[in-house]
């Protein structure tokens, strides 16, 4: 039994994916900012469209590129996220296996991997973290449920 | 009423970390209910010093040291009457019952019982693992029939308890369940327990590693859970599966199950957290003949115990003035007790010879090796969490600041590896802080005029959790899944940073290991 066979087995949509930030094109760097903390989110998703419905993903804007695009460059808070955003990025569907989901992330070298439906619907961000959250959970004995310090020993016993 | 000022406070999980040893076997259930319960602590608002947990006896009790609250490790069985007291006298306090299939459905069974036909203010946890595991594996009152323990050694010939049925005869205003290996719903069902006025009922279904260890396999199995549990949602169509394809239909009164391709969605049953006959069936379906029933099946808002009796005492009062309770005591007839002669003392003689030469039957060879279940074969997998150390994982080298260096040099040089977290250090290069790309977007990005006149001790965090590179990686995975943490850095003896990990070496690493097999 390997992590790979889990891993091929279990959809995306099976996984406990990632929010995200959401703005639309042509927002302002400062106020994709002010989104993103409002909303705890480290991946904001840049689209196009009004309607809740029947957006259109154009780029993905993460906190990477807030640390290479933005913190310390002149004039970039009022331009566009379009000027620092990844235009269309690599995205997976709920119904790929989170094997595929890994070695996607891999290849393309992305940690944030936009999960959209068939119909466009935005359902999510894939990460690493969803994968922890499953072994967390597939395996509880090894995993969740661990002695908190592991250099604490009790140093009488003790009934009750 | 005056505010006191630690209420303002925004808590954190650790003010609710006690310095206790915790003292449950590795791979406890215990541990998973302990972190979700510190974790949504500081959600609920309430202050520290107006939260109290009380216990019983058996495992589970244990639970009141491990809560940096007040906490009361009571009599077997009589949390609940405690709690009853505590939560009378002092309306303004938040009082948990931790508790155990043992302890709350045997021993105290009756305390719980009238605790939530009352409806007093509590919060009731059960820990249900049908098992006495503190005396060490006998069956309890929710052991199934045919469960071999050491008390029922030919299987138990007894019909067990359903504790939502319990809770519901007490008519309980709210009523949960939930399970230890699901953390994100265990966490948001405390919550709602927390949430409810009046008594709350939560069954925990919680995995005794050493003496039941195979009773939640099939719920808690994360590969199939999904296909077991029924996840409950008020208003919501009782839908799952982990397609989400089969539903609940009722055939007169008898749920059953259905599959989505066959049945329209107007004939799948919708849930109603208020309705009481709903309760009942959602209590009844019992797991493997449904899907077990998990989340809110009740909640009702009723007047409780502390405020009803309260009223009753002010309009005593009211017509009647404060009472005094010395007249009250001498207002009842009265007797002196008088010391007698003592009587000669009974002679008792234990025989112990007695038990010496009894014959020992047939039956405990006959059925030993029933009890002794041998234990489940590991995964390679399995024995890789534990017996793999981070150091196998060959973190890279930290890349460390000084706590003066400025916000632009700790930037430039974040660039420079293209690395998302640097580790921040003191004069004696121990670990005082970390500080990552999202501290940037969150503090800095926007937030912060002049780069190079700030320092990274004001925008770091402080004192950030570190591990040992000799602890397994089970260990990091726990603290990563937990807590949420995306590095965790690895220090020596001195507190000197020698590396640090993130999901993605973990997950990496795990996703290679037995490939070759």
């Amino acid at each position: 039994m390997n992590l790979q066979t889990d891993l091929k087995s279990e959809h995306v949509s099976h996984l406990v994916v990632s929010g995200f930030a959401q703005v639309p094109a042509g927002t302002p760097v400062r106020d994709t900012l002010a989104r993103m903390r409002a909303d705890r989110r480290v991946v904001c998703l840049v689209v196009d469209g009004e309607e809740p419905a029947a957006v259109q993903l154009v780029g993905i804007f993460t906190e990477r590129d807030v640390m290479r695009k933005v913190v310390d460059v002149p004039g970039m808070l009022d331009r566009p996220v379009d000027e620092a955003m990844t235009l269309d990025p690599i995205t997976i569907g709920p119904d790929a296996s989170a094997a595929d989901a890994l070695r996607l992330m891999d290849e393309h070298h992305v940690r944030n991997l936009p999960v959209v439906d068939g119909t466009g619907k935005l359902l999510g961000i894939m990460t690493h973290q969803a994968i922890i959250q499953f072994l967390a959970d597939r395996y509880p004995v090894e995993v969740l449920n661990r002695p908190i310090d592991p250099e604490q020993f009790p140093r009488k016993a003790e009934g009750g | 009423m005056s505010t006191v000022a630690t209420e303002e406070i925004k808590l954190t999980r650790k003010d609710f970390v006690s310095d206790q040893t915790v003292r449950w076997c590795p791979g406890c259930g215990d541990y998973s209910i302990l972190a979700q319960m510190q974790r949504i602590l500081p959600e609920t608002g309430v202050a520290k010093e107006k939260t109290v947990f009380i216990s019983g006896i058996g495992c589970a009790s244990r639970f009141p040291y491990y809560m940096n609250t007040y906490g009361i490790h009571s009599i077997h069985g009589r949390a609940p009457a405690l709690a009853t007291g505590l939560a009378i006298a002092n309306p303004d306090l938040t009082v948990w019952v931790i508790t155990g299939d043992g302890d709350g459905l045997s021993i105290g069974g009756n305390h719980l019982l009238h605790a939530i036909r009352r409806n007093v203010n509590l919060n009731i946890v059960l820990f249900n693992n049908r098992i006495y595991g503190l005396t060490k594996g006998q069956y309890s009152p929710t052991s199934r029939p045919g469960t071999v323990t050491k008390s029922s050694p030919m299987g138990s010939t007894e019909q067990p308890l359903n504790p939502i049925a319990v809770a519901l005869a007490a008519e309980a205003t709210f009523v949960a369940r939930s399970i230890d290996s699901h953390p994100q719903h265990l966490a948001a069902t405390l919550e709602r327990t927390a949430e409810h006025q009046g008594a709350s009922f939560l069954e925990i279904y919680q995995n005794c590693v050493i003496f039941n260890p195979n009773e939640w396999t099939d719920l808690s199995d994360r590969r199939n859970r999904d296909d077991s549990i029924l996840y409950l949602e008020h208003g919501k169509h009782m839908i799952f599966g982990k397609d989400r394809d089969k539903g609940i239909r009722l055939n007169g009164f008898t749920p059953e199950v259905v599959s989505l391709d066959e049945v329209d969605l107007d004939e799948i049953l919708v849930h109603d957290a208020t309705s009481r006959p709903l309760a009942s069936i959602l209590g009844s379906m019992e797991f493997p003949d449904y899907p077990a029933a998990m989340g809110v099946i009740r909640d009702v808002r009723k007047p409780d115990y502390t405020g009803e009796l309260m009223a009753q005492v002010e309009t005593a009062q009211a017509q009647r003035g404060k009472g005094d309770l010395n007249q009250l005591y001498l207002a009842a007839d009265l007797w002196t007790v008088e010391e007698r002669e003592e009587t000669e003392a009974r002679e008792i003689t234990p025989s112990s010879s007695d038990f010496d030469e009894m014959p020992i039957t047939g039956l405990d060879e006959e059925y030993i090796d029933e009890m002794e279940t041998p234990a489940e074969v590991l995964s390679d997998f399995q024995d890789l969490l534990v017996t793999s150390t981070l150091a196998a994982l060959e973190p890279n080298v930290p890349i460390t600041m000084g706590m003066r260096s400025s916000l632009a040099r700790t930037i430039r040089q974040m660039n420079r590896h293209n690395i998302g977290c640097v580790l921040v250090t003191d004069e004696e290069d121990r670990l005082v802080g970390i500080f990552t790309e999202w501290d940037v977007l969150n503090r800095v990005a926007g937030l912060v005029d002049d780069l190079a006149q700030q320092r990274i001790s004001d925008y770091m965090t402080r004192d950030p959790m570190s591990l040992k590179d000799d602890l397994p990686i089970a260990h990091a995975l726990n603290l990563m899944s937990l807590h949420g943490f995306r590095h965790l850095p690895l220090v020596d003896d001195n507190g000197q940073p020698t590396g640090i990990i993130s999901f993605r070496d973990v997950v990496g690493y795990l996703n290679e290991a037995l490939e070759e097999e």
